[in-house]
């Protein structure tokens, strides 16, 4: 009963740990595509250390509730991933438990950002639940198509079926779908083409506008975490999950450094025109994979 | 005057672990009071790059720790100054950016901008020039970040100690109730008359 | 036009000064039948109003520019009042823009604007001197007194 505790925290940690370190390569990285050098890898730790060395200001009991909620909601979806064959206890990895986990995060911030009070914070929730509204769609679509052809929803098997070779990858045999997942990617990161949610001299920095020390370290971790279970289900769906922890942590990093390309390159989009942009294209590509896969499975369509 | 100084009430020993982290990664906020502003996109973009120090622009006074009064700071916005740097969360720091903040600069002589900016709200650290380069900014920057380290830059428990005295300087600007330069006071009358002459020939040329 | 003008404006001076600038000066309660006229004669757009504080010879003009598009001219109409009677009528109902500068002027020269709907200030922040621009405000002496003065340092290697 002890042991599982402690591997739970361990598990939590340690993808804190992880998420943390990919900020910081990830701020050396898109620094080199500015031509410049950028701050020293471990600097997201130097951060979060500071954030919380602050005081901070709270405006209501569910500013404090609600933030807490968002860390909560990730840390509980990232208990059900399988981080190459190894999960903090025994489960099939469902891949519908984590995502309706996911959104219980953005919520979580989102009612406590809300009773910060200050009207800016309002719009910045609008804009990153309808633009996750946008993302829902292609990222649900590309699930169906996994139980089109895989017959099942655990990413423990998904993960066991992409093991006889690199060939037998989805990424080979599901092209659409890999492009659709890259575009949901983007836009569950936060990252530009799709980052209307942060727009810091638009709405002052949207959601984050009242949120001051304690609150802000929350908010970071809550980013980390985040980083690390999104980029794991596009490694676990679509590029075979990695024998070992190590090769798994490898794979997150180039989809990760990938996003962070795309990133670097494009401007900002409008929450409108990233809504229809997700549902159309991205959905479109989606949608034509599963037809492709219900096609396969069946014979017939 | 203040009643409590700087050198008394320099961090403890725990505080300076903590300090370590605090001046390795900074946020400012970079309220662009005045014509100073301008020099802050060079500073932190790709040629003189300042996020290799870990510091960062940040969006809101909420989150940022240091205030940085660049330029010239006139009544008006002077009463936004200490409104935002009394929103900040401790611990804060003050950089201020030019000549004006330090002695008035070029608008010295101006009814409309104050001349010294230690009286209203406690500055750490003073960078002059008009206004400085990039590089004497990251210069400033790095002796900031040591004043930090070694516990010296305590302008915010300055501020707290001596909370009366710099609301009286603040008072004394900024809800005026009587005129300033009185007229009919006679030691007075002789040497305004002679400074009107002096302006008037001024005026004339 | 000139002489059409000298035509027009029986009470006051009219001169031509360089390229296509003309001259009127008047007095201030003449000032708005003047900028009637001019205004009917092609001069349409207004574009600001000024004031100048001739100390010396104890008075004050207050300066309108105007420009003609359909003839390119200039005009300078300006409005002459005695520094002890500072009082124009307004013309805030020839050119609607008018109110915001006269407004401006009673800031900061001290004008008197009759008829002018709300002369509150805009730019001085609890100001209870006399109007800043004027040639008789010391303004040193007031940064001096308000703001304090801060000593100069000896520079090391200077």
């Amino acid at each position: 009963m002890i042991l599982s505790v402690v591997k739970v925290l361990g598990h939590a940690f340690f993808v804190m740990a992880v998420g943390l370190l990919f900020m910081g390569v990830g701020r050396r990285f898109s620094a080199r595509f500015h031509r410049r050098y950028g701050p020293p890898v471990w600097q997201s730790y130097i951060d979060v250390i500071k954030c919380f060395s602050r005081k901070s200001i709270s405006h209501h009991w569910i500013m404090d509730m609600g933030s807490v909620m968002g860390l909560a909601g990730l840390v509980a979806a990232s208990m059900f991933l399988p981080v190459g064959r190894y999960l903090p206890f025994q489960s099939t990895g469902p891949i519908i438990v984590i995502l309706y986990l996911m959104p219980i995060g953005y919520l979580g911030m989102a009612m406590g950002v809300s009773a910060s009070g200050n009207p800016l914070a309002s719009i910045g929730i609008g804009r990153a639940l309808t633009l996750m509204l946008g993302y829902e769609v292609p990222f649900a679509t590309i699930v169906l198509c996994m139980i089109a052809a895989f017959n099942s929803t655990s990413l423990v098997s998904l993960g066991q079926a992409q093991q006889a070779g690199f060939l037998s990858w989805n990424i080979i045999t599901m092209p659409f779908g890999f492009v659709a997942g890259i575009i949901a990617l983007q836009a569950m990161l936060a990252e530009k083409p799709f980052d209307t949610m942060i727009a810091p001299s638009e709405i002052a920095s949207g959601p984050m506008v009242e949120l001051s020390g304690k609150f802000l370290g929350l908010a970071f971790l809550q980013h980390s975490v985040g980083i690390f279970v999104e980029t794991g289900l596009i490694v676990t769906l679509f590029l075979g999950g990695g024998p070992g922890v190590g090769f798994f942590i490898l794979k997150q990093f180039l989809v990760y450094m990938l996003s962070l390309a795309i990133n670097a390159i494009f401007a900002r989009y409008r929450v409108e025109q990233a809504t229809k942009f997700l549902w159309f294209t991205a959905g479109g590509l989606a949608f034509i994979q599963l037809v492709i896969n219900m096609y396969l499975r069946s014979g017939t369509i | 005057m203040l009643k409590v100084s700087r050198e008394e009430i320099l961090d403890g020993k725990f505080e300076r672990v903590l300090n370590f982290f605090r001046s390795r990664s900074l946020w400012m906020l970079y309220y662009c009071t005045g014509c100073g502003a301008v020099e802050l996109p060079p500073t932190m973009t790709s040629r003189f790059d300042i996020e290799r120090f870990g510091i960062g622009p940040m969006a809101t006074p909420r989150q940022a720790d240091i205030l940085l009064v660049t330029g010239y700071v006139s009544v008006k916005t002077l009463k936004r100054i200490v409104r935002s740097y009394e929103q900040m969360p401790e611990p804060k720091w003050v950089v201020g950016f030019g000549s004006c903040p330090v002695n008035g600069g070029i608008y010295w002589k101006s009814y409309a901008t104050i001349n010294q900016l230690d009286r209203y709200i406690p500055v750490d650290l003073s960078l002059s020039g008009c206004m400085p380069r990039p590089q004497a900014v990251i210069d400033g920057f790095v002796n900031l970040m040591e004043m930090i380290r070694k516990g010296e830059a305590v302008g915010y428990k300055k501020y707290r100690l001596n909370y009366e005295w710099y609301k009286q300087n603040q008072a004394e600007v900024l809800e005026r109730t009587e005129p300033v330069l009185r007229p009919g006071i006679a030691s007075v009358g002789k040497v305004q008359e002679t400074k009107k002459k002096i302006s008037v020939m001024e005026g004339v040329k | 036009m000139a002489r059409k003008l000298r035509r027009l404006l029986a009470g006051s001076t009219v001169n031509e000064r360089y390229g296509n600038r003309l001259e009127v000066i008047t007095d201030g309660p003449h000032a708005v039948s003047a900028l009637v006229i001019l205004k009917s004669s092609g001069f349409e757009h207004l574009s600001n109003i000024t004031c100048v504080d001739w100390i010396d010879e104890h008075r004050m003009d207050v300066t309108y520019n105007l420009w003609s598009y359909t003839h390119r001219l200039h005009a300078v109409v300006k409005a002459q009042a005695h520094r002890d009677a500072l009082e124009v009528p307004t013309t805030g109902e020839i050119w609607p823009q008018a109110q915001v500068y006269e407004r401006e002027i009673h800031e900061m020269f001290g004008v008197e604007f009759t008829g002018n709907p709300d002369l509150s200030p805009l730019f001085l922040h609890n100001w209870r001197d006399m109007p800043p621009l004027r040639k008789d405000f010391d303004t040193e002496e007031y940064s001096r007194r308000a703001y304090g003065v801060v000593d100069g340092v000896e520079e090391a290697g200077v």
